[in-house]
């Protein structure tokens, strides 16, 4: 069974704190919003502050003010709790690859769990098969393709079995075949997703999406009015929202 | 990814007996070895030693044996730096003693890596940290991370002097290296984000007070 969301934010607000000369930067303003469904999508232009939401419900950072609510528990009180079952897909993978092997990188998600080592070994075995990738098992993480490392690095987090799967462009600079391939393994998933993407077909098979502009939420709703009203506003047939709906 | 020098250190797949000795048998074969070209810098220690690493990596198969010289490509001007200056200002057998024994002691630690797999290491790691009731978990991120950040490091490096050539720029070390810093720095706190995105320990945030 698909799990839901859970996520609540109750006017969390993100602000780059002054630096040298430059002043203090709003990246995200106070935002509320609650997501129950399984399937949500981050649309938006690049900038605009999708990442810093989906860095905020990762517990990557902290809201400079307000709060963020994942499953009823509180990042700011309950970290410990949440961070095993909150996964981040990261938009560079190569980052997020940390043993040198694809099945050794696979089954250090599954340490924590203290499993024997076949037992261990089989489940990661098992990730990679669910994803068709289990010939890359024994390769070298540096000799993979992007569209194969992004692969495996969701098959690692798919291994840590979150309830929750944030992911961040998890299509971009992807072949058609891995394309087709990541989307699927992430709507199939049965944690709930949260995705953030430029690949308006991969929100368009969302329950619902939210249109991030300015570091607002500017269009809360199903996806395919928004992702319309968005490619207008890209296109120069419509003007760029300047409201909130929160 | 640029494997870059990083490859030099990725394990080879293998079933010959090298590849099959157990752990602690190959940690202690690198301390004697380890103990013997430190104490005893001597030009017949060096070359002793040096041949031992080819007999073994040739022990471990094609492959591995095919991989020995690798590192020369990218640090012979180290041991050419040390040789000359110990060459010139102690003694010729000196150089043969330093360079031999310190090669000869890389070229051993480095087959450890080559002919065992990383989880195999660590979990000989959790053994050791669980027998001496160091918290078993972060230790062996810390290896995991260790063993992560060498190649990546190279390949940033590769990367660096790639980009510089890319956009017809001469070779220009400081400015590389400076670019290796930062890079080196954002790699840090990526691998840190990526140990509490995968929910590997429990990091805290900036925001949560220390335990």
């Amino acid at each position: 069974m698909t799990a839901s969301t859970g996520i609540e934010l109750r006017r969390a607000a993100v602000t780059a704190p002054a630096v040298g000369g430059a002043a203090a930067r709003t990246l995200l303003s106070p935002t509320s919003l609650r997501l129950s469904e399984s399937r949500v999508a981050l649309i938006g232009a690049n900038g605009q502050g999708k990442t810093t939401l989906l860095r905020l419900l990762a517990g990557l950072i902290a809201p400079s003010s307000g709060t963020v609510l994942v499953n009823g528990l509180d990042w700011a009180s309950d970290a410990k709790r949440l961070r095993g079952s909150v996964g981040l897909l990261f938009a560079d993978t190569a980052a997020q690859l940390i043993m040198p092997v694809v099945q050794e990188d696979v089954e250090l998600s599954l340490r924590p769990r203290k499993l024997a080592r076949r037992e261990r070994a089989a489940q990661a075995a098992a990730e990679l098969a669910a994803l068709g990738i289990e010939s890359l098992a024994e390769r070298s993480v540096y000799e993979l393709s992007g569209g194969e490392r992004q692969l495996v690095a969701l098959a690692g987090l798919r291994a840590a079995a979150p309830q929750l799967l944030l992911a961040d462009e998890p299509t971009a600079a992807l072949d058609l075949v891995h394309r087709d391939r990541v989307a699927e393994a992430l709507l199939a998933s049965e944690a709930a997703v949260v995705v953030a993407t430029h690949d308006l077909e991969l929100a368009a098979e969302c329950e619902r999406a939210l249109w991030i502009h300015g570091g607002r939420v500017v269009a809360d709703g199903l996806p395919e009015p928004l992702i319309a009203a968005y490619r207008a506003s890209a296109r120069g047939a419509a003007p760029w929202p300047t409201g909130a709906t929160s | 990814m640029n494997p870059g020098p990083g490859a030099l250190l990725t394990w080879i797949a293998g079933d010959s007996p090298v590849h099959r000795a157990p752990l602690w048998l190959k940690y202690l074969l690198l301390l004697a070895v380890g103990v013997l070209g430190t104490v005893w810098r001597t030009a017949p220690v060096g070359l002793g030693l040096l041949a031992l690493s080819v007999a073994l990596y040739a022990l471990a198969g094609r492959r591995v044996l095919r991989a020995w010289p690798a590192p020369l490509r990218f640090w012979w001007w180290i041991l050419a730096l040390l040789g000359a200056y110990q060459w010139f200002f102690v003694s010729p057998p000196a150089a043969v003693g330093l360079i031999g024994c310190m090669f000869a002691l890389v070229q051993l630690a480095r087959l450890l890596l080559l002919t065992t797999r990383t989880a195999a290491l660590l979990d000989g790691l959790t053994a050791l940290a669980t027998a001496l009731r160091i918290p078993p978990a972060r230790t062996t991120l810390v290896l995991a991370l260790f063993l992560r950040t060498l190649p990546e490091l190279s390949a940033s490096w590769g990367r660096a002097r790639e980009a510089a050539a890319a956009r017809g720029v001469k070779r220009a070390p400081l400015r590389t290296a400076t670019s290796l810093g930062v890079t080196a720095v954002a790699r840090a706190r990526d691998a840190g984000d990526a140990i509490a995105a995968r929910g590997l320990l429990e990091a805290r945030r900036p925001d949560e007070p220390a335990p």
